[in-house]
């Protein structure tokens, strides 16, 4: 059992305050994915629960156990770096039992595990290597074998995979997917990867400047976003984001008028408005569609055209950048004047202070 | 790139290099030449004024057998090892560990004591013989003694190989040491474990760089030892002098045989000049 907790967890560098309060609870067995903006403080608040950080204030707890301040060793962790930190004078089978050889553990026991561990990561071949002779997906899986031979109740990632090319990416990606199901351990893995977060975590963790912005599975978080923050930083392309002002409130609905649009009745599901409100609309790019008759006009600017899809860039009302997720074959080119639909249902409503007032109905 | 590849500058310009190439390289060794010609001269040949001819006879044997038979060579030899090895190894190994510890702890003060270990190659080391001198006498029981040189040789190269070590040491990816501690090596495991071998190549270069310096100082072999008990090959030298006549012959042969052992080392370190054994540890 080795879920992890943190407790108002704080770390500043100097005058520095580069974790400001956070509270996390990771469950044993889950795949938590730190994501957030560069220098938001993802890898400082992992090494912190590494142990290669102090902990300024607050407190960590891996399987029940106090460590805020244990030294990183005893913490049952291990780390996978960014950068692999491999021995370069050792070749792979010593990179993955060195750990083990220290800790004097019996030679046929590291022998068993080594060779456990290169088989599951197809090293097999590989053993007697130097890390300068591999490939950097192959120097990647060693680093992954040398933390699993400790069978450590939790693993730790800093950015495993943004050093490798997109292909090997997406290869390691369910391979690590596949580790996960396997081995049934806790992991938490820092990411910039929107598609890593998306496909890998049970949890998803937003951060922002040193602070949670919102914790939930990654549908929550794509479907019901808490924050302005959230729901821009979530998925690619962006969601929509159009500025917009309640012109009525009727029971649940609200009546919301687009700048430069039509009206928009919105069932507003418990969340709270006044008339006059200045608000913004929020709608997923592949929730809008082009229509001949919609909630407003838009000129093209320009059509992507990847294949699959073909994602159109708009200037609406105003100038507000627009981008609409429509088929691969879709006939609109650059200079077109069209009409956008947007279902109430998928319309996100935030207040000035970029609030979720509501979120749309699809999940 | 520059300096320009030879091979890609213009045919004059490649002509007079491979032509000034032998001459420079002649030039260069014209002295050991000199040196290893008189050395092989009878005494005959030295005070008839035979300085650059060829030898009338070739007294290798019994010039080189006179150097251990005339002064205490042998003995001179011996101390000069054990204060070079002795001197050398104190070094490396005070200066790997502090250029360690520089390079990769963080600790108050760090900073400064870098600066004073920088600051200390600039000090002249003709103002610290009176001092040393004083110190080994009065304070330090060791003046006259193969220690004193060993001590101060230490102490005084370590300034240098520990802002190379540090420097060196400081290159070396943080996250390989945060591995290691994850995996709860200790830190002096991690230090002889994965620090040391990764720092070889430099703790190899620093060794035929300081073998060199200690077994060629002649300055504090003066200061610090007066009995031929203690006394260095450098020093040692000044016994082939002769008593009336300067034996040149003899002084020469002192010299080629004192120069071998750091010769010998060099050859014998090349091997470890491994570059680039960090490739591959760390995405590049
Ligand atoms: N040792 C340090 N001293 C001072 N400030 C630091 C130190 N380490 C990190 N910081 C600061 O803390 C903040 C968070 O850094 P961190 O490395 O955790 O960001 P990150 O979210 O991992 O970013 P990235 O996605 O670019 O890796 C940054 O603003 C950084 O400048
Ligand atoms: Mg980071």
């Amino acid at each position: 059992m080795a879920e992890v907790s943190l407790q108002n967890v704080r770390k500043s560098f100097g005058a520095v305050d580069v974790i400001k309060g956070v509270d996390l609870q990771v469950n044993d067995g889950e795949f938590c994915v730190f994501v957030g903006p560069s220098g938001c403080g993802k890898s400082t608040l992992l090494r912190m629960i590494a142990g290669l950080e102090e902990i300024s204030s607050g407190e960590l707890k891996i399987g029940g156990k106090d460590m805020t301040k244990v030294p990183p060793s005893n913490r049952g962790v291990a780390m996978v770096f960014q950068s692999y930190a491999l021995y370069p004078h050792m070749s792979v089978e010593e990179n993955i039992g060195f750990g083990l050889k220290m800790a004097k553990v019996p030679k046929a026991d590291i022998e068993a595990r080594v060779a456990y561990a290169s088989k599951m990561l197809q090293l097999d071949t590989l053993r007697q290597r130097k890390p300068g002779q591999l490939s950097g997906g192959q120097r990647q899986r060693v680093a992954i074998g040398r933390a699993i031979v400790r069978e450590p109740g939790v693993f730790l990632f800093d950015e495993p995979l943004s050093n490798l090319d997109a292909a090997l990416r997406v290869q390691m990606r369910t391979e690590l997917s596949q580790l996960h199901q396997d081995l049934k351990s806790t992991m938490i893995y820092v990411t910039h990867d929107q598609i890593e977060a998306m496909t890998m975590a049970d949890k998803i963790v937003v951060l922002s400047a040193g602070l949670i912005e919102q914790v939930g599975s990654p549908l929550e978080l794509y479907h019901r976003p808490k924050n302005l923050f959230v729901a821009q930083f979530i998925g690619s392309p962006k969601m929509n984001v159009v500025p917009a002002k309640v012109a009525a409130v009727s029971g649940d609905i609200a009546h919301v008028s687009v700048d430069g649009g039509s009206m928009l009745a919105l069932p507003l599901r418990g969340g709270k408005v006044s008339v006059g409100d200045v608000v913004s609309l929020g709608i997923r790019p592949e929730h809008m569609s082009v229509s001949s008759e919609g909630v407003m006009q838009a000129t093209v600017k320009l059509a992507e055209r990847l294949g699959s899809e073909t994602m159109l860039h708009l200037s609406g009302p105003g100038g507000a950048a627009i981008i609409v997720r429509s088929d691969g074959l879709a006939s609109e080119k650059p200079g077109d004047v069209v009409a956008l639909t947007m279902p109430a249902g998928c319309c996100h409503l935030f207040d000035a202070a970029g609030i979720a007032i509501v979120n749309g109905a699809l999940i | 790139m520059f300096p320009t590849a030879i091979e890609k500058t213009s045919k004059l310009t490649q002509t007079t290099y491979k032509a000034a190439l032998p001459i420079a390289v002649l030039l260069w060794l014209l002295p050991l030449f000199a040196v290893a010609l008189t050395s092989v001269r009878s005494i005959e040949d030295l005070n008839r004024g035979n300085f650059w001819g060829w030898p009338t006879s070739l007294n290798f044997v019994q010039n080189y057998t006179e150097v251990f038979t005339r002064s205490p060579m042998a003995l001179f030899m011996l101390n000069s090892v054990i204060i070079t090895l002795f001197a050398v190894a104190g070094t490396l190994i005070l200066s790997c560990m502090a250029g360690y510890a520089l390079a990769k702890y963080h600790f108050r003060g760090n900073l400064v004591l870098f600066s004073i270990f920088i600051a200390g190659n600039f000090v002249p080391f003709q103002i610290l013989m009176i001092p040393v001198r004083t110190i080994m006498i009065d304070w330090i029981p060791l003046y006259d003694t193969v220690w004193a040189l060993v001590l101060f040789h230490t102490a005084f190269q370590t300034g240098f190989c520990t802002l190379f070590m540090r420097n060196f040491i400081k290159q070396m990816p943080d996250a390989l040491i945060e591995a290691a501690r994850i995996e709860g090596i200790t830190e002096l495991k991690i230090f002889w474990h994965v620090v040391l071998p990764l720092v070889r190549p430099a703790l190899a270069a620093l060794a035929v760089l300081e073998f060199t310096f200690i077994w060629n100082d002649y300055f504090w072999s003066l200061v610090l030892v007066q009995s031929d008990e203690a006394r260095p090959v450098t020093a040692g030298l000044q016994a082939l002098k002769g008593q009336w006549l300067a034996s040149w012959q003899l002084i020469s042969a002192g010299s080629l045989i004192a120069a071998i052992p750091p010769v010998l080392i060099f050859f014998l370190m090349q091997r470890h000049f491994i570059a680039g054994l960090t490739l591959g540890a760390t995405k590049e």
